[in-house]
């Protein structure tokens, strides 16, 4: 086994004699540590985190392994605690197993057998102690972002929905047809939201749960899709739709995943325009090379301001006072970009405009 | 109900709420003025700016960016007494979270916390208190 890997196991003896012994007994099978005083075993605590089993002798002058344990348990609560002792202080041991200071005891003398047994159950349960912090961590993590996805589904969801309840209530008493032809326009303004924000929320679970599927992805079949998705929205709003792409070699990657960063990064582009600005464009700019795919998408829209810029990425932070953001857009961006390891970075100033880069490397 | 006219004021990002508010409201026949702002920062400044004449009902949304209908609230309870006095304020939400209705009883000066959308029904119901 190699030393890194070795459990690494502190000790604890006013007995040098002790001390010597054990280390000569298991230096093999542990990474052992010694301490000849409670205060030299703080020393060692503190220089070596990643302890994971505690042996001390009971009896010692000053402080006993009991109260050692106890002392400890608060700032060092990971590692797991064997008490060594003589049947002379079995109370003291009874007492401190019950209260939950210690693992296991270990009676003197101690026999190789009985030492290298519990060393090995204490670090089992110290590692399965240790992986259900991570994981009640990521649990914790998924519950709060389940809350607030709750939270905020129920409004965006409803919203739409509402809206048109409140239209057909206005419906039942309207006679002007121009006016009933106005609100049926306005009742499906609302239905393209909800739709728009389910989608959102598919590409938000696909790629949280989704595999990737990791494949040759051409940017010149990439930019096809885009131009098809946006010049003719980019004549409309009279906005100039700038592309370039310059690939060369392979580029290994999921293709859906790029597709969701660069469609998201687009439509807000498109999306936040100054409205009475004459001369709009948005550009994306494809540039791969050494396995690296650099894509900047520019605009000189309303930009974000300083003080927001931290937050853009965070799940349905909306920045701006439009009715068409739904707080997901950069938030799946980010998503997207943990699973194929890219990078975001943005650069913006209020009424400019705004340049996010993202740098993706090839599989 | 008296039949003296009644000012509005609504209070929502979105537009078309916006819209239905405005148009539930002039059907009611008692409305002197209303006025829709879609960001609360700028009905706050009209509030603050605004002579003090008449009582006025506000229908606030409360999930708005940038400022929400409980930031808008806590500010508006900062203005001085006489302004403050005209006021009504009713929130208006999809919301169906306990925490935010519970929120929203404890403003002082919010009157109710109605649901999305104003319908006639509920409009006639706010205005019996006038």
């Amino acid at each position: 086994m190699d030393s890194k890997k070795k459990i690494k196991v502190l000790y604890i003896d006013d007995e040098p004699n002790n001390l010597i012994s054990f280390k000569a007994s298991f230096r093999f099978d542990y990474n052992i540590l010694i301490a000849n005083n409670t205060d030299e075993a703080l020393e060692k605590l503190q220089e070596n985190q990643d302890i994971s089993v505690i042996l001390s002798d009971q009896k010692m002058p000053g402080m006993t392994g009991v109260e050692f344990f106890e002392d400890i348990r608060t700032k060092y609560p990971n590692p797991i605690r064997i008490l060594i002792t003589g049947y002379a202080d079995i109370d003291s041991v009874i007492n401190a197993i019950n209260r939950g200071h210690v693992f296991r005891y270990i009676k003197k003398p101690w026999t190789d057998v009985d030492v290298q047994s519990a060393i090995d159950e204490a670090h089992k349960f110290y590692v399965t102690t240790s992986m259900l912090a991570v994981k009640n961590e990521e649990l914790q993590k998924a519950y709060d972002e389940l809350d607030k996805f709750a939270y905020s589904a129920t409004h965006d969801m409803r919203g739409p929905i509402l809206s048109v309840l409140g239209i057909i209530d206005l419906t039942k008493n309207a006679e002007d047809m121009a006016e009933i032809k106005e609100m049926v326009g306005m009742m499906e303004n609302a239905m393209l939201k909800l739709d728009n924000y389910i989608q959102n929320l598919h590409d938000h679970y696909s790629i949280r749960r989704g595999e990737l599927n990791i494949t040759e992805v051409d940017f010149e079949d990439i930019m096809k899709d885009m131009s098809d998705l946006y010049d003719i929205a980019g004549r409309l709003k009279n906005v100039r739709f700038d592309k370039s792409v310059e690939q060369v070699g392979k580029f290994r990657s999921d293709d859906i995943s790029i597709k969701i960063i660069i469609n998201n990064l687009l439509s807000n582009a498109f999306k936040y325009q100054r409205k009475d600005f004459d001369d709009k464009f948005v550009s994306m700019d494809i540039k791969v090379h050494n396995n690296t795919a650099i894509i900047t998408i520019e605009d000189n829209g309303i930009g974000i301001p300083e003080k927001n810029l931290g937050d853009v990425f965070t799940m349905f932070f909306r920045g701006a006072n439009d009715e068409i953001g739904s707080g997901f857009g950069l938030y799946n961006v980010k998503d997207a970009l943990g699973k194929i390891n890219g990078k975001i970075d943005v650069k913006s100033k209020e009424n400019e405009g705004t340049t996010f880069t993202v740098t993706i490397p090839s599989k | 109900m008296s039949n003296e006219k009644i000012n509005f004021i609504v209070v929502d990002d979105s537009k078309l709420d916006c819209f239905i508010a405005e148009k539930i409201i002039q059907n009611t026949g008692k409305c002197e003025t209303v006025k829709v702002f879609q960001q609360a920062s700028d009905a706050l400044s009209h509030i603050k700016g605004a002579d003090t004449s008449g009582t006025t009902v506000v229908f606030c949304d409360i999930q708005m960016p940038v400022m929400n209908g409980f930031e808008f609230v806590e500010n508006f309870e900062n203005l001085d007494a006489d302004l403050k006095q005209n006021y009504h304020i009713y929130m208006l939400s999809s919301s169906i979270n306990e925490n935010d209705i519970a929120k929203v009883k404890g403003y002082s000066s919010v009157k109710h916390f109605l649901n999305k959308p104003l319908t006639n029904d509920t409009i006639l119901a706010v205005l019996e208190e006038y």
